[in-house]
C-alpha cells in the first residue's frame, strides 16, 4: 500500500481532531464533571493513534495510545480527574501537534518530549481506582431503557472466513439489546472484500465490558471499541455536502479569475473602439459569465473569522497561568466571513496584540482589586463588517498605555519634534509601530524584546488594511485593525497624478468632490477642504511625489475615510473604475510608505497602487 | 470433561479426524453420522452436548440439519466444519443456529478453542 497519498490526508485530519480536542480540554477544564468532553477527547486521539499507526508515525502512535489509556482510564472510573491530568492532556495535545507538523514534512516525531510524556500518561493511567466503577450511565433519551453504544469492531485480519465471524459476533450482541445503524450491512459481510470491520449502535443495559466480552466470544475479534453515543440521532448527511479543498487550489483558482478579469477588461476596452454588434454583445455576455465566476471562487475562499478566533481561547489559557494573570476571553462576531488569505495573514498580528494585552496591558489581580477592577482581566477579540471592510478589534480592560512615558521615549529618540506636548491615539500608534519601540519599556518600565506593534501594522498595511489604536490610563486598550473583504480582486478608482495613473481601492473612497471649485479652510499647518459641511485635510499628491502640478483644470480631490480617519486626496484627474488584481509589491528601500501594491491595469500599463492607510 | 458429541461428515476420513482431535482432548464421541437425516436422528437419540456438522452431506446438507436439530433444542450446540470460499453457507448456517464454525484443512488448536467457545 503506497502511503504517501494518504500522509495529506492524515496531516489534515489530525489537525482538525487536535483544535477539537484542544475545545473540549478548554470545555472540561471549565466543567470537569461533565462526560462528555472526556469521550469526544477520547474519539479524537483514538482516531489519530489508528491513522498515526497506519502511517507508521509510532512516536504520534504511542503518545496517542497513552493518552487515550488514560482518557479510557478516566471515562471508565479506574482513574479520578486531578488538574495535573489536565494539564498532562494539554501537553499530549500539543505534542501530538508537534508530531502531525513534523508529519506535514514527512518526520515521525511527537515533540520533544515524547518518551517521557507517553511514561507520565501511562502512569496517570495505572492511578487507583478511587470509586468503584457503576453501570453505564442512563442517556437522557426516555424513548427506551439502557444507554446507547456506539460499537467498532474489528475481527482478525488473519481469520479465515471474517464475515462469517463478524455473523456471529453480532448474533451474541443481538442478544443484549437493540441493534442499530450496521455499517456495512450484513449482507455484505458475505463479499470478498469484507475487511473485518464493522460498527453499529446498540440499546443495551449491559455494561460495555459485557458487550466487549461478548464480542470477544466469538473468536477471533482483534479489536472492539465502544463509546457512548453522543445522540440518538440520524446521522448528520450536511455533513457530506462539503468538500475539502486544498487552499493552493484555491489559490491557483483565484489567480486565474483574476487573470480573467484583466483579459476581459482589455477586451472591453478593445471592444469600445469596435462598432461590431455581434462581437461586442459576445464578449459582453463573456464579461458577464467572468464576472460570476469570479464571484463564485471569491465566495469559496470565504471563510468564518470563527476559524481565525479558535486558536485563542487556548493561547489566552496559556498565557494567562504563564503570566499569573487571571484572563476571561470573550469572542463575538465569529460568523462574519473574509478570504482566508486575509485571516491567514491576521493570525499573526493577532497573536501580538494578544499577547500584549495580557501581558503589559492587564494588570495582576491583586494590583486589578486595589484598583477597584475584577479581578478577572477582560480581554474581548470582536469582529464586525463595514461596507467591504471587516473590523477585528483587540480590547483589553486593564492599565492603558503611559503617553507620557511613550512621549518620553519618543523625544529620547528623536522620533518627534520638542514642541509636541501629548500624543494623540494616532501619533502614539505611529510611534509605538516605529521599528524596535519598545512598548514593554514604555509601560512597565522592563526593558525586553519589541511587543512587535510595528510587525502588526508592517502586516495590515501590507493587506492593504489600516490599524487604529485607542487608550485611556487606568481603563484599557483598543487596537482596531481594519482589513479588506478580499484581497485578491479589487474595486479601484483610477487617478492621474502627472504622467502617472494610481489605483485607489474604493474600499476607502467615500466620495470625490471637485477641489478647486471647492471651498477650503486653513486651520492651522493643514489646509481643509470643506464637505458636506465638514473641514477634511487635503493632501495633493503632485506635491507629495514631486511632480510638476497639471495647470489649468479644475482638480477633483478623492475623499478617503478609515474608520474617522478622512483624507481629501486632490489629483490632476479621475480615470474611471477598474476591478484590478492585486499583485504583491517589495518596495525597494527608501520608498515611501504611500503604496500598498501594483497591478496591471486592463491596457496593459503597470500602476502603483495608493495605501490608503498612509495618506489618511 | 466427559462431555457428548456427535460427529457428522459424509468423508470417514473427516470422521475419523475430528474423533480424534477431540477425544484426545478428553471429549467423549457418543456416535457418528454420514448425513443430514442421519444427523437429526442420531441427535434425538444421543442429546449429545455438541455436534459437529459438515456444510455438504447428502440426503439433507448440513445447514437444513442445524434448521431441524435446533427446533428439536434450541439449546443445541452446532459447530460446523466448512471448506475455505464456503463463507455464504457458513453465514446461513449461522442464522440457522450454528454456534461457530472451522475451516478445513483442520488444526487441532482452531478445533480445540471452537469447541471450548461453543460449549463454554
Amino acid at each position: 500500500m503506497d502511503l504517501a497519498k494518504y500522509a495529506a490526508l492524515f496531516v489534515a485530519e489530525s489537525r482538525e481532531h487536535l483544535k477539537a480536542c484542544n475545545q473540549l480540554l478548554i470545555a472540561w477544564e471549565r466543567a470537569p464533571a461533565a462526560a462528555e468532553p472526556v469521550n469526544g477527547l477520547f474519539r479524537a486521539i483514538h482516531s489519530i493513534k489508528g491513522m498515526a499507526a497506519t502511517m507508521g508515525y509510532t512516536q504520534v502512535a504511542d503518545v496517542a495510545h497513552h493518552a487515550e489509556g488514560l482518557l479510557d482510564a478516566i471515562r471508565a472510573g479506574r482513574v479520578t480527574v486531578r488538574p495535573e491530568y489536565l494539564d498532562l492532556l494539554f501537553r499530549a495535545v500539543d505534542g501530538l501537534g508537534e508530531g502531525v507538523e513534523a508529519a506535514a514534512t514527512g518526520r515521525d516525531g511527537a515533540g520533544t518530549d515524547a518518551g517521557a510524556l507517553a511514561r507520565a500518561l501511562e502512569v496517570a493511567a495505572s492511578g487507583t481506582a478511587v470509586r468503584p466503577v457503576s453501570g453505564a450511565p442512563a442517556q437522557g433519551d426516555g424513548s427506551a431503557p439502557g444507554t446507547l453504544l456506539d460499537v467498532r469492531v474489528m475481527v482478525r485480519s488473519g481469520a479465515p472466513l471474517r464475515g462469517a465471524r463478524a455473523t456471529l459476533a453480532l448474533r451474541r450482541v443481538e442478544a443484549l439489546g437493540q441493534l442499530s445503524h450496521l455499517v456495512p450491512s450484513a449482507a455484505l459481510f458475505e463479499r470478498d472484500d469484507f475487511d473485518g470491520r464493522f460498527a453499529f449502535r446498540l440499546r443495551t443495559e449491559a455494561a460495555p465490558r459485557e458487550v466487549d466480552a461478548a464480542l470477544r466470544a466469538a473468536g477471533e475479534v482483534a479489536s472492539v471499541t465502544i463509546d457512548i453515543a453522543a445522540a440518538d440521532g440520524v446521522l448528520d448527511t450536511a455533513a457530506f455536502k462539503q468538500v475539502r479543498v486544498d487552499v493552493a487550489r484555491l489559490d491557483a483558482m483565484t489567480k486565474l479569475a483574476g487573470e480573467l478579469v484583466v483579459s476581459r477588461n482589455r477586451l472591453l476596452e478593445l471592444l469600445a473602439r469596435a462598432p461590431d454588434g455581434e462581437l461586442r454583445r459576445t464578449v459582453e455576455a463573456l464579461g458577464r459569465q467572468v464576472g460570476q465566476m469570479q464571484s463564485e471562487v471569491l465566495a469559496a475562499r470565504m471563510t468564518p473569522v470563527a476559524e481565525l478566533f479558535d486558536r485563542f481561547p487556548r493561547v489566552v489559557r496559556d498565557l494567562a497561568r504563564d503570566l499569573g494573570k487571571r484572563v476571561r476571553l470573550d469572542v463575538e462576531g465569529g460568523e462574519i466571513e473574509a478570504d482566508r488569505a486575509v485571516l491567514e495573514e491576521l493570525g499573526d498580528p493577532l497573536v501580538h496584540l494578544v499577547r500584549n494585552a495580557i501581558d503589559h496591558g492587564l494588570e495582576a489581580p491583586a494590583r486589578r482589586v486595589a484598583a477597584g477592577k475584577p479581578e478577572e482581566g477582560r480581554l474581548r477579540l470582536v469582529a464586525t463588517r463595514e461596507r467591504n471592510s471587516v473590523v477585528i478589534r483587540v480590547v483589553d480592560d486593564g492599565r492603558g498605555i503611559d503617553r507620557a512615558r511613550v512621549l518620553q521615549q519618543a523625544r529620547d529618540a528623536g522620533a518627534v519634534d520638542e514642541s509636541v506636548q501629548t500624543l494623540g491615539d494616532d501619533q502614539l500608534l505611529r510611534v509605538l509601530a516605529r521599528s524596535g519601540f519598545s512598548t514593554a519599556t514604555a509601560v512597565s518600565g522592563v526593558s525586553g524584546r519589541g511587543v512587535g506593534v510595528d510587525v502588526v501594522v508592517t502586516r495590515i498595511r501590507a493587506l492593504g488594511g489600516s490599524v487604529e489604536l485607542s487608550s485611556r490610563v487606568g481603563q484599557g486598550t483598543e487596537f482596531t485593525l481594519r482589513v479588506p473583504l478580499t484581497l485578491a480582486i479589487v474595486n479601484a478608482l483610477l487617478v492621474r497624478v502627472g504622467a502617472e495613473r494610481y489605483a485607489v481601492p474604493l474600499a476607502y473612497v467615500a466620495e470625490t468632490v471637485d477641489y478647486d471649485g471647492g471651498s477650503k479652510v486653513d486651520a492651522g499647518p493643514r489646509e481643509s477642504l470643506l464637505v458636506r459641511g465638514r473641514a477634511v485635510p487635503t493632501v495633493h499628491l503632485a506635491r507629495l511625489f514631486d511632480v510638476p502640478a497639471a495647470g489649468g483644470q479644475r482638480r477633483p480631490a478623492v475623499v478617503l475615510q478609515l474608520g474617522e480617519r478622512r483624507a481629501a486626496v486632490v489629483v490632476d484627474s479621475l480615470e474611471g473604475q477598474q476591478d484590478i488584481v492585486v499583485e504583491p509589491f517589495v518596495a525597494p528601500a527608501g520608498t515611501p510608505p504611500w503604496f500598498g501594491g501594483a497591478t496591471i491595469l486592463a491596457d496593459g500599463q503597470p500602476a502603483l497602487i495608493l495605501d490608503a492607510a498612509a495618506l489618511a | 470433561m466427559g462431555q457428548t458429541v456427535l460427529v457428522c461428515d459424509d468423508a470417514i476420513f473427516m470422521r475419523t479426524m475430528i474423533t480424534d482431535i477431540l477425544s484426545q482432548a478428553g471429549y467423549d464421541i457418543v456416535g457418528e453420522a454420514e448425513s443430514g437425516a442421519q444427523a437429526v436422528q442420531r441427535f434425538r437419540d444421543l442429546k449429545p452436548d455438541l455436534v459437529t456438522m459438515d456444510i455438504v452431506m447428502p440426503d439433507m446438507g448440513g445447514i437444513e440439519a442445524v434448521r431441524e436439530i435446533v427446533k428439536l433444542d434450541p439449546d443445541a450446540k452446532v459447530l460446523m466444519c466448512s471448506a475455505m470460499g464456503q463463507q455464504a453457507l457458513v453465514v446461513e448456517a449461522i442464522q440457522a443456529g450454528a454456534k461457530d464454525f472451522v475451516v478445513k484443512p483442520f488444526q487441532p488448536s482452531r478445533v480445540l478453542e471452537a469447541v471450548q467457545r461453543v460449549l463454554g
